[in-house]
């Protein structure tokens, strides 16, 4: 068991992920854009749209507008969320030591680690708690419930589970993971010459549970994360009006 | 084909057979239907890039639940637009993607039956087509797309209130919903133009129609005929103060595009045809359209990609308010606004202010023509539906009493203005309004904006 998800299925995730995106998007891309279904206000030119995109992603602008209490619970969800996949990424490859060598002047090395430490934290909690939000709301208020099918509750509790696992990682002493230990593991995997899973249950049931979300990842709704980009893109574009001025009236447009 | 009303569904009188039969559909028999609506849905997923990613994104998040007039009014979860989306996106699943096929209703994958066809004809003719949905969601998914899919398969199978149905029917006969002929349009022309001059101390304004060699081609609601006479008395009034070279083609008397709200093939082009076959015929140099919502989009947006004639890309095409607005800016129009002088406040028609990029226009007009303008909230592209978009005017009793709940939020904003008029410059809303008006008690007088015009202009001559 432990040989096989921690040295053999990986392959397989990351061959899923990429081929099911890879192939979810292909499939969008072979319908046309029939006709042209900007909403209005049109943005005046491609770099308004494009801000506005970005605007929106920056602060989820329309959840915040159209529906506060889905805000309170997915802004910190999806800040926290890429805070901890930035965190991953940095902190295990650098050890937690990021911020130093992003500005070595100002931090020292071991206040980066500490600063990791903390942030991995903080966000670990954020990300666990914005969840816990998003599920109680998905059972109890009756208009989201009513549009749920069970899929959509399961992906909350996969998501549950990893940030579960991961939180009593960092908090519960006898369960802790080092920076190394993990680095050491997944050098193996990218490298191509795995090593065994470092010796910790929750690791590799945290370990598991992430593949599992990333096979299930092109074949959900998980994948809005680039279907946002596939809507805007058609819906938030700029536009070019005729200009007014009637030809042949007495009564003409002073310029 | 059952015709009888499904159990516990508000659903639009149909159209019969025979009727479909005139348009070139011949409707498919029952044990088809289901076979012939998954093949369409096959098509609509290969050819329009809007269905497949509104299908595949949406993420169950709810917000649009309160952002949509019909849940609002009717408390009904088919209603909230993901739910409405749904009854396609089910059978989407289950059908052309594999976590469907393996899981079926675990992943929210069902097979479509008989029964959730019933259910299109009742939910996608609830919806309005408004948008507000597209410009509420996070990532911008667009009901209306997914009710527009539902309402052409329907058409194809042979299913269709028989209000849109004889209206598209109308169309191809007359080139106008409302069946009128050439004799009819010229009478009521004359007829017009008489109440002006009684109106307006003996002004003489000329309402031609078919005048060859006219610049401008003007496109009124064919329901200004009837319902809405001073919009069309409005823009005859302007046209004379601009000293316009214009004309109304009988062949294309119709701002409104019924074929855009069911038949967005055959239908829509021929409206699309016709009016730049008419350019060409009597040499026009632009055209300006009259007040319609849907009509608005239906030109201004789909023209492009509809036409299949040139005159689309050479003759410039605005709406009657661009040209009034932009000369009130130019400071070129004479306005006496204080005889627009009770509060009046401006529904925001959808099509408008979420397609059309139509909005401030309206406000500069609308400042310029009256004195006591009040904004109702929200406003602009955060308006609320009419209730009566996509031309879901049933006066068939369950569908009449859904369009008074459709119209609550409307009711209530307007009520809130405390406004004397409430000026709705599209002729579906108009439609709608006047009974919204009578049912929830408000009081106030329904018109259009350029009736406004007309009535503020002030004539050299008097
Ligand atoms: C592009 C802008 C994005 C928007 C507007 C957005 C919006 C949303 C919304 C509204 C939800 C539903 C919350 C609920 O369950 O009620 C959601 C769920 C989620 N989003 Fe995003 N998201 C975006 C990008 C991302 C990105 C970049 C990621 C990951 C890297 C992500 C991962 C998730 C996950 C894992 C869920 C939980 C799914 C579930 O409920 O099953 N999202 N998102
Ligand atoms: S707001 Fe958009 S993503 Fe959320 S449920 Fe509605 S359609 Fe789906
Ligand atoms: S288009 Fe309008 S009526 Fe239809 S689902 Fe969207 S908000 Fe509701």
């Amino acid at each position: 068991m432990e040989q096989f998800v921690g040295q053999i299925m990986p392959y397989f995730t990351v061959a899923i992920f990429l081929g099911g995106v890879t192939w979810r998007i292909w499939r969008w891309m072979i319908p046309r854009i029939v006709h042209n279904i900007t909403l209005s206000p049109f943005p005046g030119t491609w770099t308004a749209a494009v801000t506005w995109w970005v605007w929106q992603i920056a602060i989820f602008w329309n959840i915040l507008k159209f529906d506060r209490a889905l805000w309170i619970g997915a802004f910190p969800f999806h800040a926290a969320l890429i805070a901890i996949i930035g965190g991953h990424l940095m902190g295990i490859y650098t050890l937690g030591l990021q911020f130093h060598m992003i500005a070595p002047l100002l931090v020292t090395a071991d206040l980066s680690v500490w600063l990791s430490d903390l942030l991995g934290t903080t966000m670990g909690l954020v990300f666990l708690v914005a969840l816990l939000y998003l599920l109680y709301r998905r059972f109890t208020v009756e208009k989201v419930r009513a549009i749920s099918s069970t899929s959509d509750f399961l992906h909350l509790f996969l998501l549950l589970g990893i940030a579960g696992l991961g939180n009593y990682m960092r908090l519960a002493p006898d369960a802790h993971m080092t920076y190394l230990e993990a680095r050491t593991f997944l050098t193996g995997l990218f490298t191509f010459n795995p090593v065994a899973l470092p010796h910790n249950a929750f690791f590799m049931w945290h370990f598991l549970l992430v593949q599992c979300l990333m096979i299930i990842f092109p074949f959900s709704k998980l994948m809005h994360v680039f279907g946002f980009f596939w809507m805007r893109w058609m819906v938030n574009r700029p536009y070019k009006e005729w200009a007014p001025g009637m030809p042949g009236a007495k009564v003409q447009l002073s310029k | 084909m059952s015709t009888e009303t499904a159990k516990g569904l508000r659903q639009p009188k149909r159209a019969n057979e025979a009727l479909f039969r005139t348009l070139g559909v011949e409707p498919v028999p029952d044990d088809k239907k289901v076979a012939e609506a998954v093949r369409h849905l096959d098509e609509f997923r290969q050819k329009l890039r809007s269905f497949v990613v509104i299908m595949e994104n949406c993420v169950k998040c709810g917000l649009c639940a309160e952002n949509c007039h019909t849940y609002l009014g009717t408390k009904d979860p088919n209603n909230i637009p993901a739910g409405r989306a749904d009854l396609i996106r089910k059978a989407y699943k289950r059908y052309f993607t594999p976590q469907g096929r393996l899981f079926g209703p675990l992943v929210g994958a069902e097979e479509l039956t008989l029964e959730t066809l019933e259910k299109w004809y009742s939910y996608f003719y609830q919806c309005s087509e408004c948008r507000r949905c597209s410009h509420t969601c996070p990532f911008g998914l667009d009901t209306a797309e997914i009710t527009m899919v539902g309402r052409q398969i329907l058409f194809w199978l042979g299913i269709g209130p028989q209000l849109h149905t004889a209206t598209a029917g109308a169309i191809l006969k007359t080139g106008n919903h409302m069946g009128l002929t050439k004799a009819g349009i010229i009478d009521t022309l004359e007829f017009l133009a008489e109440e002006i001059e009684e109106d307006y101390e003996g002004l003489k304004v000329d309402l031609p129609v078919d005048k060859p060699e006219s610049d401008i081609l003007y496109v009124p609601s064919s329901a200004d005929f009837m319902l809405n006479p001073n919009t069309l008395k409005g823009a005859g009034m302007f046209f004379k103060w601009v000293g316009a070279n214009w004309t109304i083609s009988s062949r294309i008397t119709e701002a409104g595009n019924f074929g855009y709200l069911m038949d967005q093939t055959r239908i829509q082009r021929e409206m699309v045809t016709r009016l730049y076959e008419e350019c060409t015929k009597l040499g026009i140099k632009k055209i300006v359209w009259g007040e319609c919502g849907h009509g608005w989009r239906a030109t201004k947006m789909y023209v492009r990609t509809y036409s299949d004639l040139p005159g689309v890309e050479t003759i410039p095409l605005t709406h009657i308010h661009d040209e009034a607005a932009a000369l009130i800016e130019s400071g070129q129009l004479k306005l006496d606004p204080t005889r627009n002088s009770k509060r009046i406040t401006l529904h925001d028609p959808c099509n408008y202010v979420r397609a059309c990029g139509h909005c401030d226009q309206m406000r500069v007009i609308m400042r310029a023509v009256t004195t006591n303008f009040v904004e109702m909230t929200p406003n602009r592209e955060r308006n609320f539906c009419c209730g009566g978009g996509s031309g879901i005017l049933f006066d068939d009793p369950a569908m009449y009493e859904y369009r008074i709940l459709a119209s609550n939020k409307k009711a209530e904003q307007v009520r809130e203005t405390g406004a004397e008029v409430l000026c709705a410059p599209c002729s579906i809303c108009k439609a709608q309004l006047y009974p919204m008006v009578k049912e929830h008690k408000l009081g106030v007088e329904v018109v259009g904006l350029i009736d406004l015009v007309g009535h503020a202009l002030v004539f050299p001559e008097e």
